[in-house]
């Protein structure tokens, strides 16, 4: 009966935590989407031919991965 | 007499008109002349590499109001060693989960009991931040650039992400340029902000913690020079 009620407390705790990361996580997400968009407003403005795409697909990665995260978290947690 | 002002005859045949070519011929040519246009990075001399912050003549750079003739003579940004605290601070918050399990011996288990998957997820979660944090702080520097062409000087201020600053003004109406360089860092890394004063009531450029300011100073100052000369 302890342990089910344990169990209970953690699965209760877990559903808490997962809400909550979901959230912080789709406000990041956002926030690296206006990271991209500044990108490429201040490539417009100065352009450097030999890294420009290294720096928009730095800000690509990490959106990749903010959002893969955010999936992975839905389907795991 | 022959009258020597009649035109000859014009025996020349018509030009055969011209057969169109196929589609994928041009593409492919117009491809070719891409690659063979001063774009190509490959073939630029003087490129502004990464972490570069200040470059004489550089190839590569574009900026939005750039006339066809205007030629970049300097490019600048604040002397790389600026970037130290955040780097360090970055560096420090990525090794900083590995002394986790050290603490847990001292201080108990501080951490509530959750299956492990979750704390897989925080992991990767904790690294994306600090990535970010970098990134971030790497771009607000890489952006922030002044340059200075043979027309004019334009001082790009880009920070906290949603706030960006283009000004720029024509070397006919810069009076004066000097810098400042306080301090053992900036004295030892060769870095100082570099005021250029401008004519009238329009605003003065500061370009701060720029690389060898002596050399940025001597060079403005030939560029207003030649002006009078």
């Amino acid at each position: 009966m302890n342990n089910l009620s344990q169990i209970l407390q953690i699965s209760q705790m877990g559903s808490f935590v997962k809400i909550g990361f979901l959230i912080i996580d789709i406000a990041f997400t956002l926030f690296l989407f206006v990271v991209i968009k500044q990108v490429y407003t201040m490539n417009t403005i100065v352009n450097d031919s030999n890294d420009s795409s290294l720096i928009k697909s730095g800000a690509f990665l990490l959106f990749i991965i903010a959002v893969s995260l955010f999936l992975t978290g839905l389907v795991i947690l | 007499m022959p009258d020597i002002f009649i035109a000859e005859p014009n025996n020349e045949e018509p030009p055969a008109p011209q057969k169109e070519k196929p589609v994928s011929e041009e593409k492919a040519k117009s491809k070719q002349t891409l690659l063979s246009d001063e774009d190509s990075p490959s073939i630029f001399k003087n490129p502004v590499r990464l972490f570069c912050s200040f470059k004489a003549n550089p190839d590569g750079i574009t900026f939005q109001s750039q006339e066809k003739d205007e030629k970049i003579l300097l490019f600048l940004r604040r002397d790389f060693i600026t970037n130290a605290k955040w780097i360090l601070l970055g560096i420090s918050l990525a090794i900083l989960p590995l002394f986790l399990p050290f603490t847990q011996h001292l201080l108990g288990n501080l951490l509530p009991s959750l299956p492990v998957k979750f704390y897989i997820i925080f992991f990767v979660s904790y690294y994306l931040f600090v990535a970010t944090y970098l990134y971030v702080n790497f771009i607000t520097w890489y952006y922030n650039v002044a340059l200075i062409t043979d027309q004019r000087v334009i001082d790009v201020n880009f920070s906290t992400l949603v706030y960006k600053d283009v000004a720029t003004t024509k070397l006919s109406l810069v009076q004066d340029v000097s810098y400042a360089q306080v301090g053992v860092v900036r004295t030892f890394f060769d870095y100082g902000n570099i005021l250029i004063q401008t004519a009238g009531s329009l605003d003065n450029f500061t370009f701060e913690s720029a690389p060898k300011p002596e050399e940025v100073v001597h060079i403005v100052e030939e560029l207003i020079g030649k002006r009078y000369e």
